[in-house]
């Protein structure tokens, strides 16, 4: 886990110039305090101080998603936040979806459809879709498609993704 | 890589305002645009001032008064707002257009209209609802028409030390509006044009704006003396389309040509009418 990993001691962690601010943010459940500049935004926190790598950077600019994590409960593109911006906040990260070594409903049907293929964008992809079930339990297609369209895949043409999206807001997972 | 800059978080209005005085300092509301140009290096700031606990643009109201927007209002929040889609619907489909669900959750209306692109999807129903933008400074608040907020591509009215706190619609008893927009992928891209209208058949006001199609959105001038004159829908269509050919200004891009963007205009025009007029035999105005 993140917190047990001792600081800066990842190789490549990178170092950003300018005045540090500390920011105290909770992290899939847990408090954590970390001190960071300015223009680090928080997809950098999270990967570069906290070691979730997770959340990737694709386009870097909120186009792909491919950083898509939970802020305050809502989807953002972690690339177009900055980490002082999220001091106080609660995020989640991929990371923090499965407990106990335990997949969750959505990530199982996401392996059962084939709906992962190189996986860049799945961590972003399943953040979209968990929050939207978490406010829609049983959406259509059409919800399912406007949730997951700041989330590009460029392997599986989406069908698998919206069908094993489509498979959980349709219960056909439970207890399965 | 960011180049580094200082960030606070002011509480209180009058600090924002302070640090907005100086040269470099920078407004940060949603961040969706802001942090783009700060990565691609378009942005010198050196400070940047998060306007996200400052009380004062925080309002979100709608009622007697008209609707208020403050400048930390999402574009989610507004398309979300029950209430709003009630009473003026166009500003939440328009909202509902712009970006991703991930750039809604962080982008304000605010933020769309400072970026002042003449593309902004939530200026023409702002400007057809004769909207206005109440600016602050030390000297006190200001309210701006949305006409002259935009003064040119990218570029706002905004002086040193001053700071959007909220957008103003003025009350409506009755009318209809429509937002239409034509983009090349939905999700992924800005307006190749968007075009807003508002009527209200009783007053005889017919107002239709135009974006993507000039340096700023084109408000159409005299579109309620035709609409008061024309005798039939397709006489108002063909007057409407007439005027906007002669006022908008297009330009070739990366997304259109301006001659696909001209006819696109009379397209949308057409189905923009047919909308807010639908009985085809008895002609509705007066």
């Amino acid at each position: 886990m993140f917190d047990e990993t001792p600081q800066n001691t990842l190789p490549g962690a990178i170092k950003l110039p300018g005045a540090v601010y500390t920011i105290s943010v909770e992290v899939n459940g847990k408090a954590c305090t970390e001190e960071a500049p300015a223009q680090m935004t928080l997809l950098q926190f999270l990967r570069e101080r906290l070691f979730l790598t997770g959340a990737k950077e694709g386009c870097g600019v909120g186009e792909c998603g491919a950083c898509t994590v939970l802020l305050n409960g809502r989807a953002v593109d972690a690339c177009l936040v900055l980490a002082v911006e999220a001091d106080q906040a609660s995020v989640r990260t991929v990371e923090g979806e499965a407990r106990d070594g335990e997949l969750t409903l959505l990530q199982r049907a996401f392996i059962e459809h084939g709906a992962v293929q190189c996986g860049f964008c799945t961590s972003g992809m399943l953040l979209s879709a968990q929050s939207l079930l978490e406010s829609n339990p049983h959406p259509n297609r059409e919800e399912i498609v406007e949730a997951i369209s700041g989330n590009l895949c460029r392997c599986t043409g989406y069908v698998q993704i919206l069908e094993a999206i489509e498979a959980v807001g349709e219960g056909m997972e439970e207890g399965g | 890589m960011i180049r580094p800059f200082k960030y606070s978080k002011p509480r209180f209005l009058r600090e924002a305002l302070e640090a907005l005085e100086k040269e470099n300092a920078r407004a940060l509301a949603g961040g969706s645009d802001l942090l783009v140009e700060l990565r691609e290096g378009k942005s010198q700031a050196e400070h940047i001032v998060d306007v996200k606990a400052i009380p004062e643009l925080s309002c979100f109201s709608i009622g007697k008064d008209g609707i208020i927007i403050g400048g930390q209002l999402t574009l989610n929040e507004l398309a979300e707002s029950k209430e709003l889609g009630q009473t003026c619907p166009i500003l939440g489909d328009a909202a509902r257009t712009v970006a991703t669900p991930q750039v809604r959750n962080r982008a304000t209306l605010v933020g769309n209209l400072c970026t002042a692109s003449p593309a902004a999807d939530l200026a023409p129903p702002l400007f057809v609802l004769g909207a206005a933008v109440v600016v602050a400074s030390k000297e006190g608040e200001q309210r701006i028409p949305i006409q002259q907020f935009f003064q040119g591509p990218k570029k706002n009215c905004l002086q040193p030390g001053q700071l959007v706190l909220r957008v103003e619609i003025p009350p409506r008893s009755t009318g209809r509006g429509v937002f239409m927009k034509k983009s090349r992928v939905r999700g992924h891209d800005l307006a190749t044009i968007n075009v807003a209208g508002w009527t209200n058949p009783q007053a005889g006001i017919l107002r239709i704006c135009i974006g993507a199609c000039g340096p700023t959105p084109v408000l159409l001038t005299s579109s309620d003396e035709l609409y008061q004159r024309a005798v039939c829908r397709d006489e108002l269509l063909d007057g409407l389309a007439t005027l906007a050919q002669d006022q908008i200004a297009p330009i070739d891009d990366l997304r259109a040509s301006a001659a696909y963007r001209r006819s696109l205009v009379t397209v949308f025009l057409g189905r923009m009418v047919r909308i807010l007029f639908p009985e085809e035999g008895g002609w509705p105005h007066v």
